[in-house]
């Protein structure tokens, strides 16, 4: 349970200064790709050699078992490491661990995403896995929309991915809250991308991002309609063991790791979370 | 009367001991030259004194869950690869109070979920453990407001207690049962005054606690309602966030694990205690805290009173007393329950 797993290094995207995603393929001890099935939202346990173990949000769409992607920032010592990674070098994985976001409910349904930052790295999947549904149902009716913030330009993360959504009819809305001269797009905070986004009924809202972004965000969807149980985040937490056991990311009487880290707006309400203030 | 209850006078007791300890390692009670009482491994059982009359200052946490334990190496010579280390040593232990055994059985249903820690599992698996009913309670003891003793009624291999000269003898597990069976004439049939003795005795015990600690009334109160904020604030202010309780706690199960680095490609992964009193607890890398850590210790009271309560049906306090003694702010689980029930 607590041995992790040998995982190679495929590809590197830079994403900005900070942040890079990791294209990993699993691999049995003769170096063959092995599969890796998850669900999006679902996190791993990264080991790095010699700085120890992480939990990381797996930000690639599961539909193909061969691979999957970590998008990374540099935040402390594992994840500074990492940086200095390269194609082919080894990491350790244990995981998937944790409830994804429920797709079988999200898939054919209007799907909004508010991310911040990193936060949008849980809920790429998600829009990818929907945006591949609607194509092959060739669903016309449906809306996918984006709202996404950045600190500033630079900050930006997946621009290929986003370019590539747009070209396919997701409506991607961009702001910055420090625009530089190079930005021609929306300045300010990504709740205020918000201003039209009504509740469809059945459509469903993903939130991700720092805690006081999730809490503006929360307040303006449920201002706008957005039902609770419709309203979904994913909960960042300090963990060691992904499993439960190790208490951590005890809050109340739910652990972040086996019981989420994907909530309802509706759970979120029954523990004392800072993402509601 | 059971058939699974005899009599071992005391004057048998080194004998059986030198027999069982033939096989497994034996822990037992033994005061130190520094006068402290610990559970101890004791290789000469001829030239160690027992000392049943104290409680040990330290439970079995650590001899499951030791403090510090590497439960991996790695090598990253060709690869990234990690070899599970496990510690298997069959051990007897004798003396153990109705508290720690408790402890013990609420630790194991802890690392059984969601599956088996190997680790934990490796050092549980293949122990006896025979309990000495606790006839004259400690200072700080409150096993009896938390389900958990003087005496034991489950989870025992062999159950003693003590009547003077001889010890009652009580088979519980299986294992209990293989060493009255296999070292039968160490023992002797108990009769019914014996048996009435003990029960004298347990009657006897339940009155002798210094303290009443009002467990229940205190999970009562938290399973219905808040707590007032001025309690957490006064408890805080007197917490050093030293994580002592959590330490010396026999049911504190919280770990932390960090990889340390041997040799340019050879490391190990180790897990160690982890205290959730720490204001330090939850904070993520590059610094950020999600939780309000201004009343940390209220992390743990919670959790051994009320969701514990909720989630198991019982406190997974076990009364020992050990926090009273270590903490000195005085703002141990009984400070808490106190003001919890006069509030």
């Amino acid at each position: 349970m607590y041995t992790p797993k040998s995982a190679v290094i495929k590809e590197i995207i830079s994403e900005n200064h900070l942040v890079k995603t990791f294209r990993l393929s699993m691999v049995d001890s003769q170096g063959q790709t092995i599969p890796f099935r998850f669900e999006a939202g679902q996190f791993v346990m990264l080991s790095v050699p010699h700085r120890g173990e992480a939990p990381i949000s797996i930000s690639s769409i599961p539909a193909n078992p061969s691979f999957f992607d970590l998008t990374i920032r540099k935040a402390g010592l594992l994840t500074s490491a990492i940086q200095e990674m390269a194609v082919g070098d080894h990491l350790g994985v244990r995981g998937p661990f944790g409830h994804g976001f429920p797709l079988d409910d999200l898939l054919g349904k209007d799907l909004l995403l508010v991310a911040g930052g990193i936060g949008l790295a849980p809920l790429k999947g998600v829009m990818e896995s929907c945006l591949s549904w609607k194509k092959v149902k060739k669903l016309t009716d449906i809306s996918l929309t984006l709202c996404y913030g950045s600190r500033t330009p630079e900050d930006i993360c997946f621009r290929a991915t986003i370019e590539k959504w747009q070209q396919d009819g997701v409506s991607c809305r961009l702001t910055v809250d420090e625009a530089d001269p190079s930005w021609q797009g929306e300045e300010g905070l990504v709740t205020g991308l918000l201003a039209d986004q009504s509740s469809s009924g059945d459509g469903y809202a993903l939130v991700c991002g720092p805690p006081v972004m999730i809490r503006a965000t929360i307040a303006r969807l449920q201002a706008f309609g957005w039902s609770d149980e419709h309203i979904l985040t994913t909960l960042e937490r300090h963990m060691k063991c992904g499993v439960g056991v190790c208490g951590h990311c005890h809050l109340d009487n739910t652990m972040v790791c086996t019981d989420g880290p994907v909530f309802t707006l509706s759970q979120l309400q029954e523990m004392k979370v800072a993402e509601l203030g | 009367m059971k058939e699974t209850t005899v009599i071992l006078a005391k004057d048998n007791l080194q004998g059986l001991l030198r027999k069982l300890g033939r096989d497994k390692s034996l822990v037992a009670p033994v005061t130190n030259q520094w006068g402290d009482t610990l559970y101890t491994e004791i290789t000469d059982i001829d030239g160690t004194e027992l000392d049943l009359s104290k409680q040990p200052q330290a439970s079995l946490k650590g001899f499951f869950f030791p403090q510090q334990e590497v439960i991996q190496t790695y090598d990253t010579t060709a690869g990234y690869e990690f070899t599970p280390q496990r510690h298997i040593q069959p051990t007897l232990f004798f003396g153990v109070r109705s508290c720690d055994l408790h402890a013990v059985l609420y630790m194991d249903m802890i690392f059984s979920s969601p599956e088996r820690d190997d680790a934990y599992f490796a050092r549980r698996q293949d122990t006896t453990i025979i309990t000495l009913a606790c006839t004259t309670p400690f200072a700080n003891c409150f096993c009896n407001a938390t389900g958990s003793g003087p005496f034991m009624e489950y989870g025992y291999d062999l159950q003693l207690t003590d009547l003077g000269d001889r010890f009652l003898v009580e088979a519980g597990r299986q294992q209990g049962e293989q060493i009255l069976q296999a070292w039968g004439h160490f023992f002797e049939p108990a009769t019914e005054e014996d048996v009435q003795l003990q029960y004298q005795l347990s009657l006897e015990a339940g009155g002798r606690f210094q303290r009443k600690v009002e467990v229940e009334h205190a999970c009562r109160i938290l399973a219905s309602g808040e707590v007032d904020e001025q309690i957490w604030q006064q408890l805080s202010a007197r917490c050093a966030d030293c994580g002592g309780c959590a330490y010396v706690c026999p049911t504190c199960t919280c770990f932390n694990i960090r990889d340390a680095q041997q040799e340019p490609s050879k490391g190990e992964r180790i897990r160690s205690w982890d205290a959730c009193t720490f204001s330090g607890f939850t904070r993520m890398a590059g610094g950020h805290n999600p939780i309000n850590s201004d009343h940390a210790l209220q992390r743990r009271f919670l959790h051994k009173l009320k969701y514990d309560v909720e989630k198991h049906g019982k406190p997974s306090c076990v009364g020992c007393g050990r926090c009273v003694d270590i903490c000195f702010g005085h703002v141990d689980i009984t400070t808490f329950i106190e003001a919890v029930v006069e509030d």
